[in-house]
């Protein structure tokens, strides 16, 4: 017997019966559906959060803290532990621990955390933002290789600034060419620009300094304003940074960045977190809040981790965190599925009842079948091509109707986060559909329902042909 | 010569509830390449059931059946659904044919099974049509025909496949006398002119007396008597 005469039974067998065979292949649809739906949304999820972390560069950077806790030990509950790991003397990060680390071989940069709040003035508005400096060396290295327009610093002391994407919008410019998605207010202050023509201008970049000789002659209760002079330092535009990607942040990548001298002799009061408030009185004069390491490869993090560690320096790497990633998705992933995958044992149960129904109806048929030379194995293929079917068709249509309700909701979700996010979002891709995962639903489609069609083909092909055809 | 069917001892028991009925009670017969028999007698006395068993549609519980020179008694399902495909062709007194395919379908049924190809199926489809004398009726669905017309189709469909034997179960019980008699006429004309091996569950005795070499009587699960029939060879 020919695959196609069979494939020709089973498709004839299915018409016959239309409604009943759309409404069992829609229980599939909407079974697989349902699992691509969330499979794909945890595989997006995760792709998103591997690529920020790539696009912020975090997997090759190691941060060198002063901390001197053992922030696992505090974890575990061992607060002894944690306070002799205080007590054990740690290195200070000042110049010569950057030489010290500098001159290891797979270490790429090294340079020391300059971070602190500012406000930005241009073209008559203000707003507040980060700046981070960084060196000209950092150029050759994510996320700073890539300029949307301009270039790098020419030096580590020019007095020149990089703007990031999301900052045009606080200052209310939008650029020529760009798309208007990132203006969610109706005020008439926004002013369209060309890119090109912010290369150059000249930025106000304010910096906050506590006066003391105010504060002492009793300013502060006096006026009742924060003893505060403003410090404002010029500085040309030299890039702005590309349209970000969707989860990439703002605090990690910098508001602005300047060059690392410049933003070292900026005058500031730094109290951009709390550590660095508290531990100010402690800490030695010219060292660090935190260096920054980049390497070379990845592959050497253990490495180094366990050098620097050996040098008494406290170590924080987010690769470390990428493997608890990786498993908490996993974890996710298989909840998403399992969701979807109950939907589909539903509908195989579905396939089941139908098939079974229909070999009740069609026994006199398939006796006459048994009797003009059918064999068991040809009747039992015929059903199996039939659930086949119902699975290949329930298959291809619920990866459609999955990739449907994920279009619909990613649009309903960033209508929701451009909402909620002011200037950046709106273009996030929270679903992932990647070709094993169509592949793999169609498949798995089949799959169940084969399996699904396996007692009902085999109740077929065992009917007896004299009961089927005694006449009635 | 050795016969194309031969049956040593058949018994068959069916199990109808917790009682054992008995519907072959050692049935022992031999059957020549080219006969025309009937099986007589009244209804529950095994006539269906030795016709299912030599169809292989159904088993003996003992016995011997040599169909052919093979032992179906010592087949696998696999083994008897290629002998109904092959060496046998029913039909029945409720025709059975499958009521959503055409004629043409109907008879090109066996030779799906048997793999042939669909060009090959369809023409030679046609020419049993044309045959058994329904060469306008090749398109017509079973609820559009005539009984007669329909018995023809099934008829048609047993010769698909070349078989050697053909086997009729009451194939004139549901018709009237007048498209019976038109049925047998066919039955008796493929016995002469293809020397098709008939065998023939019916009713009918006078028919049968006419039309057979040999009538068969049956009671009880058993033969009691054989009759020359009014053929001749």
């Amino acid at each position: 017997m020919k695959g196609s005469d069979l494939l020709q039974f089973s498709l004839d067998n299915l018409r016959r019966t239309r409604l009943r065979t759309f409404l069992t292949t829609l229980g599939v649809i909407i079974g697989i559906g349902a699992l691509v739906a969330m499979v794909s949304f945890g595989t997006g999820m995760q792709r998103n959060i591997t690529e920020a972390f790539t696009a912020n560069d975090l997997f090759t950077t190691i941060r060198v803290l002063p901390v001197r806790m053992d922030i696992e030990q505090v974890m575990a509950g061992n607060l002894d532990g944690a306070m002799s790991g205080m007590q054990k003397r740690t290195r200070a990060l000042n110049d010569t621990a950057i030489a010290l680390i500098a001159a290891m071989p797979e270490v790429a940069v090294v340079f020391p955390e300059i971070t602190f709040p500012v406000k930005i003035r241009f073209g008559g508005q203000e707003t507040s933002t980060t700046l981070r400096s960084v060196p000209v060396a950092m150029g050759g290295y994510t996320p700073y290789d890539r300029m949307g327009w301009g270039g790098f610093f020419s030096s580590d002391s020019a007095a020149e600034v990089i703007l990031s994407y999301g900052l045009l919008s606080r200052l209310k410019l939008t650029l020529d060419g760009e798309d208007e998605q990132a203006r969610t207010d109706s005020s008439r202050v926004w002013r369209r620009v060309k890119a090109d023509s912010l290369i150059g201008a000249e930025v106000e970049v304010i910096t906050s300094v506590l006066d003391l000789g105010r504060m002492m002659s009793g300013g502060l209760a006096a006026a009742g304003q924060p003893s505060f002079t403003e410090h404002v330092t010029r500085l040309r535009v030299a890039g702005i940074r590309p349209r970000p990607h969707a989860f990439s942040n703002e605090q990690v990548q910098g508001g602005i960045v300047v060059p690392l001298l410049t933003g070292k002799r900026m005058p500031r009061f730094a109290f951009n977190n709390m550590w660095s408030l508290l531990s100010r009185g402690g800490r030695p004069t010219g060292s660090y809040e935190a260096l920054y390491v980049r390497l070379n490869h990845l592959q050497d993090l253990p490495a180094i981790r366990k050098r620097l560690q050996e040098l008494n320096f406290s170590v924080f790497a987010l690769a470390d965190q990428l493997e608890e990633i990786k498993r908490g998705f996993l974890m996710v992933d298989t909840a998403l599925g399992a969701v979807g995958t109950i939907a589909l044992v539903v509908a195989a149960l579905g396939i089941i009842n139908t098939m079974v129904m229909s070999i009740l109806e069609r026994t006199r048929e398939i006796g006459v079948m048994k009797a003009v030379g059918a064999s068991e194995r040809q009747i039992r293929t015929i059903f199996f091509f039939e659930a086949g079917c119902i699975g290949l068709m329930g298959g291809m249509l619920g990866v459609l109707l999955g990739w449907l309700v994920s279009r619909l909701a990613n649009w309903i979700a960033n209508l929701w986060t451009l909402r909620q996010g002011g200037g950046v979002g709106g273009d996030i891709e929270f679903f992932y559909l990647p070709p094993w995962l169509i592949g793999g639903a169609i498949l798995f489609a089949v799959g169940v329902s084969l399996a699904a069609g396996y007692y009902p083909a085999t109740r077929a092909a065992r009917v007896n042909p004299v009961e089927a055809l005694r006449h009635d | 010569m050795s016969a194309l069917v031969e049956a040593i001892d058949l018994h068959k028991h069916y199990q109808k509830g917790k009682a054992e009925v008995a519907a072959l009670r050692g049935v022992s017969f031999a059957v020549e390449a080219g006969e025309f028999i009937s099986l007589v007698g009244r209804s529950g006395s095994g006539k269906s059931t030795l016709l299912n068993i030599i169809g292989g549609l159904d088993t003996p519980s003992s016995g011997e059946l040599r169909v052919g020179g093979r032992n179906l008694a010592a087949m696998d399902r696999e083994l008897l659904a290629r002998h109904r495909r092959t060496t046998v062709g029913m039909i029945f007194q409720s025709f059975n044919l499958i009521p959503s395919r055409t004629a043409l379908e109907n008879v090109a049924l066996p030779m799906i099974f048997a793999g042939m190809e669909r060009p090959v199926r369809s023409r030679r489809a046609a020419e049993l049509l044309d045959l058994v004398g329904l060469d306008q009726r090749h398109t017509h669905k079973p609820a559009e025909l005539s009984g007669g017309e329909a018995q023809r189709v099934a008829i048609a469909r047993a010769l698909a496949n070349d078989p050697a034997i053909l086997l009729a179960d009451e194939p004139t019980g549901n018709l009237d006398s007048h498209t019976a008699a038109g049925i047998l006429e066919l039955l008796a004309r493929l016995n002469q002119e293809r020397a098709l091996t008939i065998l023939m569950v019916t009713h009918d005795q006078p028919s049968a007396e006419r039309l057979s070499d040999r009538l068969l009587h049956m009671l009880d699960g058993g033969i009691i008597g054989e009759e020359r029939g009014g053929r001749r060879a």
